[in-house]
Formats: C-alpha cells, structure tokens, sequence
C-alpha cells in the first residue's frame, strides 16, 4: 500500500521533451533503481478514523544486489526488537519476545501497519503498469498545474495481476521525473487511496523524497504519514541481512 | 452351577438393606460415566457436525498458490470436479469454499467482516439441510433467497449484530475493501438482502454471498476453483476413505508446454518442461545433466535456469544470454500465449532432454503455466516427451503438486508452514477428512472421557474399598454357614464362586440400572432450554439444549469393566473363605 521503496530512491535528473506514458514509467523506473546500498530511520505515523495516532519506528537496510532488506522496529515499546528479514525469496518475521523466527508473506502487514513486505520491494513499474488508454487509443496523459507546479498527468493500468491496485494515476513533475501524487484506483473505479510526496532532499545529485502522505479515501479518516531520516547510501556490510544480526539489533 | 447361582442371588436378597447401600454407589458411578461419556461424545458430534462440517466440509480439498494459504485457487476446476466424481461417485454436494477478511464501511461505522460464499438452494441440498439452515438463521428482512437475485447490486446478508454495527438497515447500500484473489485491492458496493439473527454467535461475523457473487468479486475466473468442501452421507464411515481415494486420483501429470520456439527467425515446435529447484531437484539435475556452458553459476542463478541440450542449440544457433520466446495454445476458450525465456545454459546432449525441449525453472514455468494453462498434456504427443527411467525425471515438475495426507491438525499446521517456506511455485493440492482437519476436536473428546474416566475410577475405588469391607463382614457373619455347607460336601471352589457370582450379579444389577438412570438424566437434562446469547459456549448446544450422544460400545465397555473391577475385588476375600476348614467354621462363634 504505502510504496516506501518508491520514497526512498525517487531521484530526479531525467527531462522529457514530449513524454509518452512508457517513457516516464521508464524514466521513474531509471531513477528508481537503486545505485547502491540503502539505510534509514523510517517513521510511520498512522492516524485512523475515531483513534489516536500509532507512531511506527524503525530502522531499514536494504540492498537489491540479492533483494534482501532488513527492519529492525525501535518504537513503540511494544514492538520494539521486533523485525522482519527478506532474502531473496525467504521472509522471515522475528518476534522479539518469543527470540522466534516465522515465515511469511510477502503481502504480511509491517509492525501492524498499513505496510507491507511487498512495499520494500523493488519492482519496476514499466513490468507491473501499462499506459492506459481511450476509446481511441490515445493515452491518457495531460499538462496541468498541481498547485503552482505544472505536471504530467497520466493514467496507467496493470499489466500482470500481482499488483496492489490495477488502476492507477500518477503527476509528475515536467521539469523533472518527480512524482508528486498518486491515486489508487480499485476495478470498480473506485479512488481508494491519494499519496502526496510533500519533501525531498537531495543526496548524491538525487531527489529524495523524504515526507509523504498517504490517505485513505476508502475510510475517511485513515491516514499514514511516511517520514525518512538519516539516509546512508554506504555499502552495507553482508552480515547485516542475517538472521543473527537481526537477534542482535533486537537484545 | 445353577445352585450356585440360586444360593448366590438369595444372599444378595438376604442381606437387602446392605446390597442397595453398595449397589447405589455402584450404580451412581456408573451412572456419571455413561452421562460423562455420552455428553463428551455429544460436544464432539455437535463440533463435528454443526460446525466442522461446515468450516472444513466432510473431506476437503485445497489449493494452495504461491505458498499462501489465503490464495486458494486452481484453474482446472472441470478437471478436479471430474476427479471427484470419478473418486467419489456418491458425493453428494461439492461446496466452494470462500472466505475473505474484508472491511466494511456502512451508514458513518465501518466494521471488520469475512465475505464468504454460499449457495443455499445448490444442486445436493437436500430437506434435511434446509430444515437446518431455518434452524440456524431466523431471518428478520428478506431471506437467502434473495442473494441470488441478479436485479440487485450485489446483493448480501448480514446479521442483526453485524447490520448494526455497521448501521445499515434491509436495502441500504453497503462498501467493501478487500483484497482479491491476485492480492490487488478492490472494493465493491454491496446492498443490504438480507438480515437474519443466527442461532450460531460465529455466524454473527461472516456476510454471506450467493457463491457467485462473491466469485465475480474475488477475481476467479470461469474455469477456477477455489478450495472444495466435499458433503458426503455417512461422513463417520467413509470421510477418511473417501479422502484417501481421491488423494490417490489427484496424483499429479508431468507438466508439458507444447509450443513454437521463436529464435531469430526461425520457428521450431518445442516442448518446455518445469525443472523444478528446490535442492533435492536442483541435485538430481546435477547428477543428470552436464552443462557444457552457462552464463553464471551462483545460487541465485540456479533458480533461474532455463537450459536447452547442446544438440538443440546448435540446431537454432542459440546460446546462454540469448532470449527465445515460445507461442503456445490454451486449453480454455482459444487462448494464446507467449512466454519470454533467457537461456541460461547448455546441457551435454545425451543427458535425457535431447531433443526440441526447454528446461525452464519453476518460476518462470509456472508462470507461464497458470497464467494460460496449456492445451498440451504429458499423456498428449508433443515435440518432446521425457524418459520416464532417466534420472533427471525426478527434477521435473507436475502439473501440481499433491502433498501427502495429514493425520492430524498438527500435522495439517506443520504442513501449511512447510508450504509457506519452501516458496513453491507449482499450486499444492492437499487433501483432508474432517477428522484429520480438526483432530483437535477428537482430542477434546478424548480428553474429557479421561478426565471422567479418572474422576470416576477414583470413585469407585472408594465404592470398591467399601465392597471389600462388606465381603469381609458378610463372611465373617456367614462363617458357620460355610462350615455347614463345606460339611455336607460343598467343594471350595463352589465357595469360592458363590461369593464371585454374589458380587458380580451385584456390580451388574448396578450397572445397569445405573445406565438406564444416566439415560433418564440425559433425557431430563436435554429438555432444559439453555440461553446462550453471545456466549461462545453457546456453539455446544443444538437448539438451545444439551446434547448428549451415548454410544452402545462405550455403555458395554463400562458395565463389563464395572463389573469385572467387582469381581476382581470379591476374588481375596472370597478365597478366604473358602480356604476355611468346615470344622473350625462351624466352632466359630461370636
């Protein structure tokens, strides 16, 4: 639900003369892949309907080299030392309390969260999305202002079945391949959640986006904000995805 | 023997006041085993029958994709329900079982709910069901009735309870988020059919579809099947043999994909067969195969491989790095295909895959497979069949795969977590009785008659201590009688049974008045109406009563063993007795 890989490395370099939809997936898609190790301070803040706000911290280490990535979760008491392990096709949920390690899947909430493992992956958009189009096979892509920031508007739907929506809408920015919102679409049409990308900061010439908003629009009242702190792009050592450093981090 | 009998039951009569003190204790005990036993049977027929066979079915059959339990699906459904028939000729219903966690937003209150299927007029429901659907839901608006009615949006029933909290009323319209048989998230407007207050307070949570509604919902396809629920006549008698037979019809087919290789600009028919790559396959394929090239060859890689013979690659020039794709034919409604592959590489022919044929790895494979399941079967000619007595046989995949049968819950539990680990691609067949499915509830059975049974063998060790007492006083009392009956020729042993006989006829007397009591307290205590409300103990009763289910066996195992323990008991003293010489009993006196 909550695309946090997206976040995390949505750099902005490329500029589009005149883009067509395959084109800015791809360009996302280029910024997207990650260049080098990742480690970070990820903060979710979820606020539901008629309930106070939960605040998840955790700690995340991801390298895509063998699609591993590790979250150690450092807040809330209650969760804390608790984590999840990905590698290559294992995922594994460690529960701090019982010094247990559970397989599961890849679509298993995050510390109860509206996040899920497969929103640490990183898979590309131009394999899941296809440009959508209209009864004249025209794409759906228009220029508009989002706010004072003038945008690429463009609709995509799924290729493949595995995805979270398969209906989608994304604005990017026209100066350069920055998304700035995104809406999630049901088969039925209906609008189920809005992402806004609300800060970036710049890390090795890349735009990273380090707020984000994600709004419920099925259940009014439900949202998540996504805060990234203390990004280090250094290359992390092996022993880090690793079922004894996650015990470790966890004592 | 016949006198024996007769002296034995005139003493037994003799002494009256004493035998009905020791023959009711005797009889109450066996009065709470036969009660105990026949309402520890009773919770396990009303688990079994009110609720196991309902969330579980009498023999069940699941199909569990991508490692997660919750994505049941199988896109051969003609296929396996042929299986059924040809397995189990008089199945009686076949049920799709579906039901998804899901959240409901009604009137300003959202709620969580499980969406689950049903057909309540399906082919196979017979009056017996229908008295028992009526029985378990009183409807307050509408009725199942009208889950079926196609002029309505997608039409649901609720519960009183679920109905307000989500504060809907009959005819409102209704959202949903769930999420779909591919893991994407949809929603959906539901409007309100039907209201009903379930006897049941489980039955309080689902919201119930016609099945094909909540089909169309979920994402399956005309020719998918989600897991099945087979209802039998006689689950007691033929579940686990119904189970075993169609575990042996679901053996699965070696998975072939007949198609045309494109390569450059060449076509070529090709066969593709899924090298499967877990490590004891990835071994046998080790053994069996000699790559004469690749392009890498780290694990990661291994579980990529996609690996044709030497001879065939030189036959369309290809080599590892190279990409081929292969068009091929569905099964279902003319549907085309058309899978990329990259090979990874050459096998030294001779190594059983020689020929016009592509090993491909599970993933890719299976991919390819469910995604448009082919026209082409193994039984089917084809560019390329295997040697079925090669040794890289064992390394290729079925068109499933059919794990073997669980013996309990346990071991059902420990099988779902193997499959979630082992990250199989092929879709796994499982199949299952009742009585393995929710062994759990065999085990309560089981745990509460023991826990009777040592309840009531502590009691009876009283009561037995207390027949010993009064054998002793009544031989001590008889003495001179014995020395009068020793004198005039009775044998010992004769003694000896007299008193055996006596206690036996005593314990049995007791046993079985003590039974016909434990039914009339059945019978008593099942007329009581209990009101459950929202109590989950609530599940144990049928129709607000207790259930009690005495079974002959059990009553014929208690009264012999009762019985038996008795005799047993008299054994001591009465060869006491009948050791005494008839001179010095008929000298005692007291």
């Amino acid at each position: 639900m909550i695309r946090i890989f997206g976040s995390i490395l949505l750099a902005a370099t490329v500029t589009f003369g005149a883009p067509s939809i395959d084109s800015l997936l791809k360009g996302l898609d280029d910024l997207y892949k990650q260049v080098s190790d990742i480690k970070a301070v990820v903060t979710l803040t979820q606020q539901k309907a008629n309930q106070g706000a939960k605040k998840l911290e955790m700690m995340y280490y991801r390298r895509d080299s063998d699609q591993s990535f590790l979250i150690v979760i450092t807040g809330p008491e209650a969760e804390k030392g608790n984590g999840y392990l990905r590698v290559g096709d294992n995922f594994w949920m460690y529960r701090k309390n019982t010094r247990t390690f559970q397989h599961i899947n890849r679509d298993e909430s995050i510390g109860g969260s509206d996040a899920h493992g497969d929103d640490f992956e990183g898979r590309l958009l131009t394999e899941m999305y296809e440009p959508a189009r209209d009864d004249k096979g025209n794409e759906l892509i228009t220029e508009e202002m989002l706010g004072k920031i003038p945008v690429y508007r463009f609709e995509v739907k799924a290729k493949v079945n595995d995805v979270d929506y398969p209906k989608k809408v994304y604005w990017v920015r026209k100066d350069k391949t920055v998304m700035l919102k995104e809406t999630s679409y049901s088969a039925s049409g209906t609008l189920m959640q809005t992402a806004y990308f609300l800060t970036f900061t710049e890390i090795k010439k890349r735009l990273v986006p380090v707020k984000q908003l994600f709004v419920d629009e099925f259940e009014k009242g439900n949202k998540t904000i996504v805060e990234i702190s203390g990004i280090s792009i250094d290359k992390l050592d092996d022993q880090i995805f690793t079922k004894a450093y996650l015990e470790n981090l966890s004592k | 023997m016949d006198f024996l009998f007769t002296i034995s039951l005139r003493n037994l009569f003799r002494q009256r006041r004493r035998s009905i003190l020791l023959g009711t204790a005797i009889m109450f005990g066996t009065a709470i085993l036969v009660l105990a036993n026949a309402f520890a049977h009773g919770i396990s027929e009303v688990l079994f029958n009110e609720i196991v066979s309902y969330v579980a079915g009498h023999v069940s059959v699941s199909f569990t994709k991508g490692g997660n339990a919750n994505n049941q699906i199988f896109h051969d459904g003609d296929r396996i329900r042929a299986i059924i028939k040809e397995r189990v000729p008089s199945v009686k219903r076949v049920d799709e079982a579906i039901g998804v966690f899901a959240r409901a937003i009604g009137n300003g209150k959202a709620d969580n709910v499980v969406m689950v299927g049903m057909d309540p007029s399906g082919e196979g429901v017979d009056e017996k069901e229908m008295e028992k659907y009526a029985k378990a839901f009183t409807f307050i608006n509408g009725s199942f009735d009208n889950l079926g009615d196609s002029t309505i949006e997608n039409p649901v029933g609720l519960s009183v309870e679920k109905a307000k909290a989500l504060n809907v009323k009959y005819g409102d319209v209704m959202r949903v988020r769930y999420t779909d048989i591919h893991g994407q998230t949809q929603a959906a407007r539901l409007t309100v059919a039907t209201i009903y207050k379930p006897s049941n307070v489980f039955m309080s949570v689902p919201i119930f579809f016609h099945v094909k509604t909540v089909r169309r919902l979920l994402g399956y396809g005309p020719h998918d099947v989600p897991q099945l629920y087979l209802i039998i006549d006689n689950p007691k008698r033929d579940a686990k043999r119904f189970a075993d037979s169609l575990h042996a019809g679901l053996k699965p087919p070696l998975a072939v994909i007949d198609g045309d290789l494109s390569f450059r600009s060449e076509t070529i028919a090709t066969t593709l067969l899924c090298l499967r790559t877990d490590s004891a396959s990835l071994a046998c394929a080790d053994s069996g195969l000699r790559l004469i090239s690749q392009t890498a060859n780290d694990s990661a890689n291994r579980k990529k491989s996609v690996i044709v013979s030497s001879a065939f690659a030189a036959a369309t020039g290809m080599k590892p790095g190279d990409t081929c794709s292969v068009a091929f034919e569905g099964k279902f409604d003319s549907s085309r295909a058309t899978v990329r592959l990259i090979v990874t590489a050459i096998a030294d022919t001779g190594a059983g895959i020689d020929g016009n044929v592509v090993l491909v790895n599970e993933k890719d494979f299976y991919k390819a497979f469910y995604d448009t399941w082919p026209k082409s079967t193994a039984a089917g000619t084809g560019p390329f069949r295997p040697d079925t007595t090669n040794g890289i046989y064992k390394a290729l995949g079925g068109e499933w795969l059919l794990v073997p049968r669980s013996s309990t819950t346990k071991d059902m539990m420990k099988l779902y977590r193997e499959i979630a680990q082992k990250g199989w691609r092929a879709i796994v067949v499982d199949v299952g009785s009742m009585y393995e499915t929710a062994s759990m509830v065999l085990n309560l059975e089981y745990a509460l008659n023991l826990i009777t049974f040592i309840c009531v063998m502590l009691l009876f060790f009283i009561i037995l201590i207390g027949v010993i007492n009064t054998l002793r006083m009544t031989i001590r009392e008889r003495t001179r009688e014995i020395g009068t009956v020793r004198a005039i020729g009775m044998q010992r042993v004769d003694v000896r049974n007299s008193f055996l006989i006596e206690t036996g006829l005593l314990a049995l007397i007791s046993a079985v008045v003590g039974t016909i009591v434990a039914f009339a307290a059945m019978w008593g205590l099942s007329r009581l109406t209990f009101k459950a409300g929202e109590n989950p103990l609530g599940m144990l009763l049928v129709d607000g009563h207790l259930f009690f289910a005495p079974t002959a066996g059990a009553i014929v195992f208690f009264v012999v063993l009762i019985v038996g323990i008795a005799v047993v008991t008299a054994y001591f003293p009465a060869r006491r007795a009948a050791k005494l010489s008839a001179a010095d009993a008929l000298r005692h006196f007291e």
